[in-house]
Order: C-alpha cells, then sequence, then structure tokens
C-alpha cells in the first residue's frame, strides 16, 4: 500500500497551499484526506473535494488528536498568529507522533534567515540565527521544534519554499491591486531576488519528500530553480492588465532614508495628540463644560487680533508641519520596511539538495506559473 | 388562536439572531412563544438579548402543541421532517429555504400542507425586495423595448456567520452554492421571466464535495417569449455581484445589496445616460426590512387575508430545477488545477 492510499491530514486545509495540497491529493486518487480548517468560513474552496472537514484548533492537541486521527501522514501547512507558530507546531508534532505517523511534512519558509538573508545563508545547513522578526524568527523556533521530534523518531522533513505564488495566492491579487492603487514600485530597478516557487512545483516537492526515505530529518530549499527578479514578478502581473499602469520606482537607500526619518511611538503620539488638540470636534466638546467655554472664548479673542502669517505658522507648529516631508511623502508611495528587505536581497537559493535527495524537478517554468496564474485571475474575476 | 399569534423559531442560527428575531419582536400581531435550538443556551442567550420571556428549549416536539406557527430556520436536511411533523400538530410554517433538499420531499411538504388546510410559506425573501417589484413593473411597461436577455453575478468570499456549519456537508446541506443563495436567484428569474425551458449547468464539485462556482446558461419561455440569461455564483470569489437585464432599448441594473432601486441606463444622442428608479411612495418602505415584510405576509396569510408570496409550490419548481442541475452538471474548466494532474498521476 502506498502512502496515497493511507489516510493523510492536511492542516491549514483552507489556506492556499493547503488547498492546493488536498487538490492534488484528491487528484492523485487519495481516498481518505482529512482537511483540517480552523475557520469553516474559509472552507468553501475545499468543500468542493471529496475530502473530510474536521475543525482543529492548533491551541487544542484534543482536537488536533481529533483531526490526525489514524493519519499515517500530516502535511502541515497550518500557520496561526505569529507568536505562537513554534509552539503551535509542537502541539500538531505530538499530535502527529501519538498517532505513530509514518511520515511528518513541516512547511517552512527561507525566511527563517530573515527577509533578508545574507548570501551564507544559501545552503540548506547555514546556522541558525535569530532576525528580530516575529515571523522568521518563530517559524526558525518552529524548525528546531520539529528537528526536536525528529530525533526523538518521528520521521519528518523539512521544506522552505519561498515567494509561493499560483492561483489563490495573495502575492498576485495583492499586487494586481497595488499597481491599480499605484502602489507597487521597483526597488533598485526590481533587480532583488524574488525565488518564485509555483504551488505545483512546491507539492510536488512534499509528495517526494513523503516518498523518499532519505529526506527523513532534512530540510531543503524548494524553489523554480530559476533566477527571477521582482522585476520580472512585477512586469508579468503589469503584463496581464489592459491599462499596463506605470511603475514608480526607488531606490532603496531613498526608502531606508524616509523610514529612518519617521519618528518613534512616543514622537507619534505626540503628533498625534497635537493634531487632535488643534482638530475641532475636541474644541466642540471642551465648549460643553461652561469653564472652559469662558476659557476658549477668550482664547479666541486673543487669536482674532493676530496677523495672517503668524496664525498660520502657529497653526502648521500645532500640527506638527514641519515642510518637505510631507510633501514628498505625498508624491511618491514608499514600500514599507518588511517589502524593502524581501526585495533588496539577492540571495537565490540553491536546490541542488532537493534535485540530488529528493530527485525533485520543478516542472511548472516561471513563464508558464504565470500563464497558469493570469488564466486563473480573470476566471476569478481579478482582470476582465 | 389567541388574538396575537403565537411563533416559535426552530434554529437560532446567523438568520434567526440578524433576521427573523428581530422582525418577529417588532410584529405587533406576534408573540414570540418559543425558541428551539440543539444548543439551548443559544437560544437563551439569544432571547436575553430581545428580553423575551418565552420557552427556551432543545426539544422542538414540546413545542407544537403550543403555539400556531414556526419558523423553520433549521439546517435544509431538517426542514421536510420537522414540516411534516408541524402540519401534523397543526401549525403553520414559514420554512427558510430551500423548501426540502429533494424535490419528492419538497411534494410531500406542499402535498401535506394543503390537506392540512395550513399555509406553506417559503423564505424565499427577494420577493420583499422593493427592487424585485420595481423591475417586474418596469418590464411590464415596456421601459427596456423588446427583452433581449440578462446576466446576474453573485459571489463574494463566503463570510455567512453560520453557527452549525451545515453548509459545507452535502448530507445536511443538500448542495452548495446553488442550493443556498442560487436559490433566491432562480426564484427571482422564474417569477420575471417564466419558468425554464432548458439550461446548461456547470459547477465545480470535483465529485462528493459542494459546489462553490457556478455557472448556469438558461432560457425562459414566459410573458417576455423565449428568453436567454446567464447567472454566476460564487461562494470563492468576489464577482461583479449585480444584475443586468437588457433589451433593444436600454438596461437596468440591480447591484447587489441594493433592494430598493433600479438603475436604467439608455442612450441619449450617443450619450449613455442613466437614471435611478425607486418607488416614491412611502408606503415601499418595507425595503429597509424584507424579513418583515415576509412576516406580516405569513401572519396575513394565516388569518386569511393574503396569500404567501412565496409559496410551496413555486419553491418546489426551483428545487426541481436544481436538482436537473446537479443531474446534468459538467465541470467548470479550471485549467490552472490540471498541471497537477498529469504530475499526480505521474507520482502515483
Amino acid at each position: 500500500m502506498t502512502w496515497l492510499q493511507k489516510p493523510i491530514c492536511v492542516t491549514g486545509a483552507t489556506g492556499f497551499i493547503g488547498g492546493r495540497v488536498c487538490e492534488r491529493l484528491v487528484q492523485a486518487g487519495a481516498p481518505k484526506v482529512r482537511a483540517m480548517y480552523h475557520n469553516i468560513r474559509h472552507a468553501p474552496r475545499i468543500a468542493r473535494l471529496p475530502v473530510e472537514l474536521c475543525r482543529g484548533n492548533l491551541r487544542d492537541l484534543k482536537s488536533l488528536r481529533e483531526c490526525v486521527g489514524e493519519a499515517k501522514t500530516v502535511i502541515h501547512c497550518a500557520l496561526g498568529d505569529w507568536h505562537g507558530i513554534a509552539s503551535d507546531t509542537g502541539h500538531v508534532l505530538q499530535a502527529a507522533k501519538s498517532a505513530q505517523v509514518e511520515r511528518f511534512i513541516h512547511l517552512s519558509t527561507t525566511a527563517i534567515y530573515g527577509f533578508r538573508p545574507t548570501p551564507d545563508c544559501n545552503a540548506e545547513e547555514a546556522p541558525y540565527r535569530t532576525t528580530g522578526h516575529e515571523y522568521c524568527d518563530n517559524k526558525m523556533r518552529a524548525e528546531k521544534v520539529v528537528r526536536n521530534f525528529c530525533r526523538r523518531g518521528l520521521p519528518a522533513v523539512i521544506l522552505r519554499p519561498s515567494i509561493v505564488y499560483g492561483p489563490f495566492a495573495s502575492w498576485s491579487t495583492e499586487l494586481l491591486g497595488n499597481l491599480r492603487s499605484g502602489e507597487a514600485t521597483l526597488i533598485d530597478e526590481g533587480k532583488g531576488a524574488c525565488n518564485t516557487t509555483y504551488v505545483d512545483n512546491l507539492v510536488d516537492a512534499i509528495f517526494l519528500a513523503i516518498e523518499n526515505e532519505k529526506a527523513v530529518g532534512e530540510a531543503f530549499f524548494i524553489t523554480d530553480g530559476e533566477r527571477v527578479t521582482w522585476a520580472d514578478f512585477i512586469r508579468a502581473h503589469v503584463a496581464m492588465m489592459e491599462s499596463k499602469p506605470a511603475l514608480q520606482e526607488i531606490t532603496e537607500q531613498e526608502a531606508t532614508t524616509y523610514w529612518q526619518q519617521q519618528p518613534g511611538n512616543w514622537a507619534k503620539s505626540w503628533r498625534e495628540a497635537r493634531q487632535i488638540l488643534v482638530g475641532g470636534e475636541l474644541r466642540q466638546l471642551l465648549k460643553r463644560i461652561p469653564v472652559m467655554a469662558s476659557v476658549l472664548s477668550w482664547a479666541w479673542r486673543r487669536y482674532r487680533d493676530v496677523d495672517v502669517e503668524a496664525k498660520a505658522r502657529f497653526r502648521d507648529r500645532l500640527a506638527g508641519v514641519s515642510g518637505g516631508a510631507a510633501g514628498a511623502r505625498a508624491a511618491k508611495y514608499i514600500p514599507d520596511p518588511t517589502t524593502l528587505q524581501i526585495q533588496t536581497h539577492n540571495v537565490f537559493f540553491r536546490i541542488d539538495k532537493a534535485r540530488r535527495i529528493l530527485g525533485y524537478q520543478p516542472r511548472v517554468s516561471f513563464a508558464e506559473g504565470i500563464r497558469l496564474v493570469e488564466q486563473w485571475l480573470r476566471f476569478a474575476d481579478y482582470l476582465p | 388562536m389567541s388574538d396575537r399569534l403565537r411563533l416559535a423559531i426552530f434554529g437560532c442560527g446567523a438568520i434567526t439572531c440578524d433576521y427573523h428575531l428581530p422582525a418577529a419582536v417588532a410584529h405587533p400581531d406576534v408573540r414570540v412563544a418559543a425558541l428551539v435550538d440543539s444548543n439551548v443556551n443559544r437560544a437563551q442567550d439569544l432571547g436575553r438579548l430581545y428580553g423575551l420571556d418565552c420557552k427556551f428549549t432543545a426539544d422542538y416536539k414540546s413545542v407544537l402543541g403550543e403555539v400556531d406557527a414556526l419558523i423553520n430556520a433549521l439546517p435544509n436536511s431538517l426542514h421536510t421532517p420537522v414540516n411534516l411533523e408541524a402540519f401534523h400538530a397543526g401549525v403553520h410554517v414559514l420554512c427558510e429555504k430551500p423548501l426540502a433538499i429533494t424535490a419528492a420531499d419538497a411534494r410531500t411538504c406542499c402535498e401535506v400542507a394543503e390537506r392540512s388546510g395550513l399555509v406553506l410559506a417559503i423564505g424565499m425573501q427577494r420577493r420583499f425586495h422593493a427592487n424585485h417589484r420595481l423591475l417586474r413593473l418596469a418590464l411590464d411597461e415596456g421601459m427596456l423595448g423588446p427583452l433581449q436577455g440578462y446576466d446576474w453575478e453573485d459571489g463574494t468570499s463566503w463570510d455567512w456567520g453560520t453557527k452549525s456549519g451545515f453548509y459545507f456537508s452535502r448530507a445536511e446541506a443538500g448542495g452548495g452554492v446553488l442550493m443556498d443563495y442560487g436559490v433566491h436567484l432562480l426564484d427571482s428569474v422564474v417569477d420575471w421571466f417564466g419558468p425554464v425551458s432548458r439550461f446548461e449547468y456547470q459547477d465545480d464539485n470535483w465529485g462528493g464535495g459542494i459546489e462553490a462556482n457556478v455557472i448556469l446558461a438558461l432560457q425562459h419561455n414566459g410573458p417576455y417569449g423565449n428568453l436567454s440569461g446567464r447567472i454566476r455564483l460564487s461562494r470563492t470569489y468576489n464577482l461583479k455581484n449585480r444584475l443586468s437585464v437588457w433589451g433593444e432599448a436600454a438596461r437596468f441594473e440591480m447591484p447587489r445589496g441594493e433592494l430598493d432601486s433600479l438603475v436604467l441606463f439608455r442612450r441619449i444622442s450617443e450619450q449613455e445616460v442613466s437614471m435611478t428608479l425607486r418607488f416614491s411612495n412611502g408606503q415601499e418602505s418595507e425595503a429597509a426590512s424584507p424579513y418583515y415584510a415576509q412576516l406580516d405576509n405569513f401572519v396575513a396569510s394565516i388569518h386569511g387575508r393574503q396569500r404567501p408570496l412565496a409559496d410551496g409550490r413555486q419553491a418546489l419548481a426551483i428545487i426541481q430545477l436544481i436538482e436537473e442541475c446537479y443531474a446534468k452538471a459538467r465541470r467548470i474548466a479550471e485549467p490552472w488545477v490540471e498541471i497537477g494532474e498529469a504530475a499526480s498521476k505521474a507520482s502515483a
């Protein structure tokens, strides 16, 4: 009996990757797929399939044990809250260990090395590091938990995809929204490494990792194996659009400088407080207090006699307007710091190890992947 | 029967919480006598929210002898058995759509209600939207000229606040988006354009699941002759979410969420112009609460003053159509999934 014939549990089945994993399992003829969901509202996509829907909570070991049931394979796609990624993964591992599963696939990410990895990360054996980002660091800790369970006999495999795209992926739907609103920007001409992973290539890798005994205890980078840049990815989406929106350009230096100049929390709070103070709503409220009404009336009479230019300077000072920054901000969209990190590194993750041990061969090229995404975007009404 | 109709509501899920109970509490001729739910705490919580002094129970049978009428808002598969028990107890029923999950069950409900002389009204509440009636009047006035066709898209990322989740069980729901929101749209187009003479139905049920997407080409033979139209439904995608009906002279659009107005588009000297139509008579303000109007129609039907605007026989026709659609379903082409199929077969 192959692994496909035995019960399989997919966590995070209502998500983009988990949903596709379920579809592929059904297409491959798996007779018993338990699709774990957290919120039934997200279930329409997988409810199309002949799979068993089971409600599970990553914080509730009992529910996880019920979802895993008699599964012999667990494919862990669920993410949960960022701060709980490691402990939640631990709960799924416990449930899987209790069920004596024959394979546990843990979907990790290249982001365990941060959103802006350094060149020495380009091998799976690069040591773990803390980056200060909640998502990256907790995904890294989750890998450590998986390795602990593996040492205690759970046959687990870690897969580290990067930018996973395909039908249902927010990378494409959000990018179209950003292109329409003028918020899509090429940073440093978009030369940064995109490391695309078409979702079906990832599912191929998952299936290979389940089948291959040599995979146990190993971690693998999984990408399309092409040197796709962010300019390639973004321009491929522009090409789908009739309006062909113009892309803004910005340098990393420019954006970094902007964010460095932004005030911290205390300064922001003071700025907001000042804006509330000059706002009419607060003044109206204060006027309802008789004493305050008298004070405000006195202040207004004094203010009325000040000359126009002085009034303007006073209003600006109170509102915290200091000239160029606000104007610059309005004129050009500045990518947020995370996007800045993701799109400006030059590390193309190598997939040699996956090729060698798993026999992984990305079958969907970037061009083909984009063609499929475009078909889906048109069907789903994201494009006319 | 006492002065005020003693009403029970069976099923305290989202539809009761958001619509049926507020309408019942507001109706002067109705007294909510019982709230029934398998989770009695949910019924009690809802009762507390509205300050109701009524019976809260999980045992619906214990309620049947104590009420004049009930709203059946239970999961779809329970509609028929509970309706039949209600009729045997002499209780009038306003049943949420769909009336049943098979045409045979729907027919039985109709026959038993008719034999018992009891009212069977169906919650196909689009009939109570002012613009449903407005469109019929406008078409009868010939405002579009000879009718040519219609296109209706309704789809959002599913966000209905279901309490039980029965919508995703074929056994309990009887189907997917067609059996759910599709009932409303089919009821409307059949009411406007006449019975369906031909159809081609596609959905994305992979076999053994329930459909999230539907594409349905329809041909009607009714008051405006032969008319073709298309309905697209989705629980996964945000579609255009509007009905468009066009004729030789102009077209109407009815956006989703608009209950009381229609927008007329026509050309004047090669320029497209639009105007919004709505009843100016204040009595049409029931559009603000179609569920209240629906309940009011149910109460008036029980008292013999009206007939149910959406009755069991009309619901039966819709269930028959849905049953035929499922029987002749073709899979919607999803070419982006086929890449995996080839790969999986190779892998297996």
